[in-house]
């Protein structure tokens, strides 16, 4: 596409290319010194921050793997983001599908009520909402972190799939029901198989949140074999105080599954966050 | 592959598939936020001695980092996880937190604990007649102080009676090129032991029984000048640089690291400025000083009242009565005898203070049976509200962000709207 | 009876209302529950001096507006408002046209654009809260960067979160670090969409590449812009993760609160929940008359 380097002198060129490579080395350079602080000793980590450890201690990372609890609270954040995605992906698609394939009364008003739930945060109403949860017996479960979650995110995913079902060709419907197929049957037969591109981006885009929710968890959850990562990261990182070294092993860690995750699906995940944010 | 089996099981208890057969026992959970760990590690041995002379029970000791513990507490208590027994300072938060239903009421159960326990101390855990805890030490907040640091500037310790003493000695000291004090500002109530403090001495307990009975405000001229005289103090630049950053667990680690010669602290610190140091180490028994919070001469109060605590435990609604009967084992004089030989508290178990040896703590025992009023700290004493104001203006005077008069009237109008 | 029957039978056809019956409770029952009315109990509560322990009629205490005018009136608010405008002047004042220029420099395909766009988007996936600690550390004046700079020139140590006026300004330089990736990444999926014909008759039309970027790139993206500058502005009044561990207590003399951060502190750490729930309900005021204003006079787009 567009080939405008080609008309770009070499030094113009030169001079992008080393801004661009200074830019990199800003945003990458706190990942280095994370990784690589895990690895050293609290005295060589204060003289020595930016460098390889002086000497190498695989101690720390092997005390945070070894740890039945890291597995745990990642174990835990597996199953909250999960369940979220599935939920939220079904809820959501099928209040869409009825938006944009059946008629009926009020609609627009429904739209535009689950439409609000998009411009303002979820921390407008955490009180109410703790308490509410609370009273639901739902405090230190799986249902307490994830329906609320699902909640607050239904009204972005659910304006995804309706402007993607929208787009469906409008004879594939009318096909259906003159072959005798319902609503329903249609809907999971033929829509769902044919939005995998969306549902994809849907995906990604709940999970990135849900995987790095941090205030719902702080707020719903005190049992420490339900911590999330992200509150499992803020208690470690409280009982180690100024033991940096340690504290960033554990960063290392608790990141790790993301960056990899990013790396193997970053076309997914640029798509589903940047490219869904311009078409919805 | 044992791993992977551990990381199942794991998941599988997580998602609340039970695969043990512990359900017979009953669980007892213990939870504090003492980071020196030597301590905890004692009462996982009572633990063990108990469980092995009540079968059946199961005493789980909990740990929370201080303000995580602060923070998560609030919401916890209304959770289903929230433990039998907790970690509480007395005052006003624990009779609000007894009042409001969330504490258990243990009075029927309480003969055990009243028989051993000094009956001063059971008096805090006590709201309306009726127990809803026990006390499980005291303490003292005063002046630590390294000796070498001090030798090595020519202060002498002894010589600190007043606060314009002090004020001596950390110029002194910063002639020296010495940091004088180390102060967690970050987390803000070690700050409010200076503020509180010399509002004690300004004031004096009349001015403070006064103030709860709301004959004077909380504004009066004496706390004003408290903070006038804090602000003095501050004027000199005395803390470690970047003070307000750093939290409780950073200053005492500047401490133990012999890098500021002064720290306003109760006398759990002893232990934690060991662990939190570098070495491990710490400022040793014979190179650390304990001195009294300076007196204000024209003050109301006597030199000789102290601030501190009187820590205890509470029981959450629905202990049952093992928590209780642990609670009592826990607290028995050959327990607190145990922790006081080790130097970990001054206890509150009749007869178990002759088991103190730490000089350290016996220095702050003797003080604190001399002190005609020991006033548990103001952040917990006044409740939640007017304490969290409390120590925000403290923190604020420590930056010259407030006026000594505003920062008294903000705690005046947090007392009204309390 | 037999009416109902047939006027089912008449309206049902393809499982129409079976359909609606299956597919439109789901979402409407989370959403109210966990999201509207939340929100009608924080209108209630916000009237009300309540610690949430037993029912609002036993507990309540009546305040009228008084949780309101004490918000309005407190300094910390003032200064968590005045944070919440930082962060929206540095977005879109920095971080967006830092996101334009990156975009424009690495929108075109190649292997090294490629690594570009990865390294600069990278940041986005962390949790706010794991950038705030990672930064919490660069900016340790013992163990950080910083620290390691003070020391290379011989200066005393500096401690910038400690600092009143550079705490959130720090924070402020992790927002950016960390946001404007994604907004590169909304702009260049714009740029990508600029029909190469337009492009190759502007230059056969002399433009030189400045006219084209000014005149034709941005202009046609105008549209992905207005849309992160909505994005900026909703993530500025939310803005709270990772504040937590850079700024614990709201930083040096609680200069470094948001609004989030302040409703968590004063709302939530003492179970304040008329108090806090005063704040929520101030905070979705200021959203909603943002995302209406800013939809109908800059977006001009209608949801039909």
């Amino acid at each position: 596409m567009a080939k405008q380097n080609s008309i770009q002198s070499p030094v113009t060129n030169l001079v992008r290319l080393a801004v661009l490579f200074f830019f990199s080395g800003i945003m990458l350079i706190p990942f280095w010194v994370t990784v690589i602080g895990g690895f050293k000793s609290l005295g060589d980590l204060r003289v020595n921050p930016f460098a390889l450890p002086t000497e190498w201690d695989f101690s720390i990372y092997g005390t945070i793997l070894t740890s039945a609890d890291t597995w745990k609270m990642m174990g835990n954040s597996v199953i909250v983001t999960g369940l979220s995605i599935l939920l939220v992906l079904l809820v959501a698609s099928m209040v869409a599908f009825t938006f944009s394939h059946i008629r009926f009364a009020g609609k627009k008003y429904l739209y535009n009520y689950l439409i609000a739930g998009m411009m303002f945060p979820a921390a407008t109403a955490i009180l109410p909402l703790f308490i509410k949860v609370r009273d639901l017996g739902l405090l230190d479960t799986y249902p307490g972190i994830i329906l609320p979650q699902v909640a607050f995110g239904l009204a972005m995913s659910m304006m995804f799939f309706r402007t993607f079902f929208e787009q469906l060709p409008q004879d594939l419907f009318e096909a259906a029901l003159v072959d005798g197929c319902g609503y329903t049957r249609f809907f999971f037969t033929i829509v769902l198989p044919l939005s995998t591109p969306i549902l994809a981006t849907v995906g990604v885009f709940i999970l990135v949140g849900s995987w790095n929710n941090y205030i719902m968890p702080l707020i719903f959850v005190n049992d420490t074999d339900l911590y999330t990562w992200p509150l499992g990261l803020m208690a470690y990182r409280g009982e180690y105080g100024v033991e940096w070294n340690k504290i960033l092993a554990y960063v290392t860690v608790t990141i790790f599954p993301a960056i990899m995750f990013f790396l193997f699906a970053q076309k997914y995940i640029v798509a589903g966050l940047s490219q869904g944010a311009v078409k919805g | 592959m044992i791993k992977t089996t551990k990381l199942l099981t794991s998941l599988a208890l997580a998602a609340g598939i039970s695969v043990a057969a512990q359900a017979a026992d009953t669980v007892v959970r213990h939870l504090h936020l003492n980071n020196d760990p030597r301590i905890p590690a004692m009462w996982e041995e009572f633990a063990k001695e108990f469980e092995a002379s009540n079968p059946g029970v199961d005493v789980q000791i909990e740990f929370l980092e201080n303000e995580a513990f602060k923070a998560k507490l609030p919401t916890m208590l209304q959770s289903k996880s929230k433990p039998d027994v907790f970690y509480s300072w007395g005052g006003q938060n624990f009779a609000d937190r007894a009042e409001a239903g969330l504490l258990q009421d243990v009075s029927g159960l309480a003969g055990g604990l009243q028989k051993n326990l000094s009956s001063g101390g059971m008096s805090a855990f006590t709201v309306g007649g009726k127990v809803y805890g026990a006390p499980y030490m005291v303490s003292q907040v005063g002046f630590w102080y390294n000796k070498k640091l001090f030798a090595q500037a020519g202060v002498k310790a002894e010589e600190i009676k007043t606060w314009d003493d002090l004020l001596e000695a950390v110029k002194t000291l910063k002639k020296a090129g010495i940091t004088p004090i180390a102060a967690g500002g970050a987390d803000k109530w070690p700050i409010h032991f200076y503020t509180t403090y010399l509002a004690m001495r300004t004031g004096g307990q009349d001015t403070f029984n006064s103030a709860l009975a709301e004959d004077v405000s909380w504004d009066n001229p004496d706390y004003v000048k408290a903070f006038k005289l804090f602000t003095d103090l501050v004027a000199l630049e005395p803390f470690q640089s970047g003070f307000m950053a750093a939290g409780y667990g950073d200053a005492s680690g500047t401490f133990g690291d012999h890098k500021a010669a002064m720290h306003l602290m109760g006398e759990w610190d002893i232990g934690v400025q060991r662990d939190q140091s570098q070495s491990k180490e710490g400022v040793k028994d014979e190179d650390l000083g304990f001195f009294n919070f300076p007196s204000v001469p024209d003050g109301k109060g006597a030199g000789t009242d102290t601030l501190g605590g009187i820590n205890g435990w509470a029981f959450s609604k629905g202990a049952s009565p093992e928590a209780v009967k642990w609670i009592e084992f826990f607290l028995a004089k050959e327990q607190q005898s145990r922790e006081a030989a080790a130097g970990f508290i001054i206890p509150v178990a009749k007869g178990a203070d002759k088991a103190v040896n730490d000089p350290h703590k016996s220095i702050i025992a003797k003080n604190l049976a001399k002190a005609e009023w020991h006033q548990v700290f103001w952040d917990q004493a006044l409740g939640s509200d007017v304490g969290g104001v409390i120590n925000d203006v403290s923190a604020e005077l420590a930056t010259g962000d407030v006026s000594p008069e505003d920062a008294a009237a903000r705690i005046q109008e947090a007392w009204e709207l309390r | 009876m037999s009416s109902i029957r047939s006027w089912f039978y008449r309206n049902n056809q393809g499982g129409r209302i079976t359909t609606l019956l299956l597919f439109l409770p789901p979402a409407l029952t989370i959403f109210t529950l966990f999201v509207v009315l939340p929100l009608g109990e924080a209108g209630y509560y916000g009237f009300f001096k309540w610690k949430g322990l037993s029912a609002i009629s036993e507990s309540g205490k009546w305040m009228g507006f008084e949780n309101y005018s004490r918000v309005l009136g407190h300094s910390v608010f003032h200064s968590a408002i005045w944070n919440t405008i930082k962060i929206i002047l540095v977005s879109i004042l920095i971080q967006l046209p830092l996101a334009m220029a990156m975009a424009l420099l690495v929108a075109s395909t190649g292997a090294l654009n490629n690594f570009f766009r990865l390294v600069f988007f990278m940041p986005f996936i962390l949790a706010d809260v794991v950038a705030g600690l990672i930064w919490r550390y660069i900016f340790d004046g013992d163990y950080g960067l910083v620290g390691q700079f003070t020391t290379l020139f011989g200066m005393d140590p500096y401690y910038p979160l400690a600092d009143k006026t550079w705490a959130f300004n720090s924070v402020l330089m992790v927002v950016v670090w960390k946001y404007f990736g994604y907004h590169m990444m909304i702009y260049i999926a714009g740029l990508q969409g600029i029909s190469k014909d337009l492009l190759e008759a502007a230059k056969i039309d002399g433009a030189n590449n400045w006219q084209i970027t000014f005149r034709i790139k941005i202009p046609l993206i105008m549209h992905a812009v207005k849309l992160s500058v909505f994005f900026s502005v909703i993530g500025a009044l939310q803005f709270f993760e990772m504040v937590i561990p850079m700024l614990p207590g709201g930083g040096p003399s609680s200069s470094g609160h948001t609004i989030v951060t302040y409703l968590y502190t004063y709302g939530i750490v003492r179970m304040k929940v008329g108090f806090g729930s005063s704040v929520g309900v101030i905070l979705f005021i200021v959203c909603m008359a943002f995302a209406f204003s800013y939809q109908r006079y800059v977006m001009k787009m209608n949801n039909d």
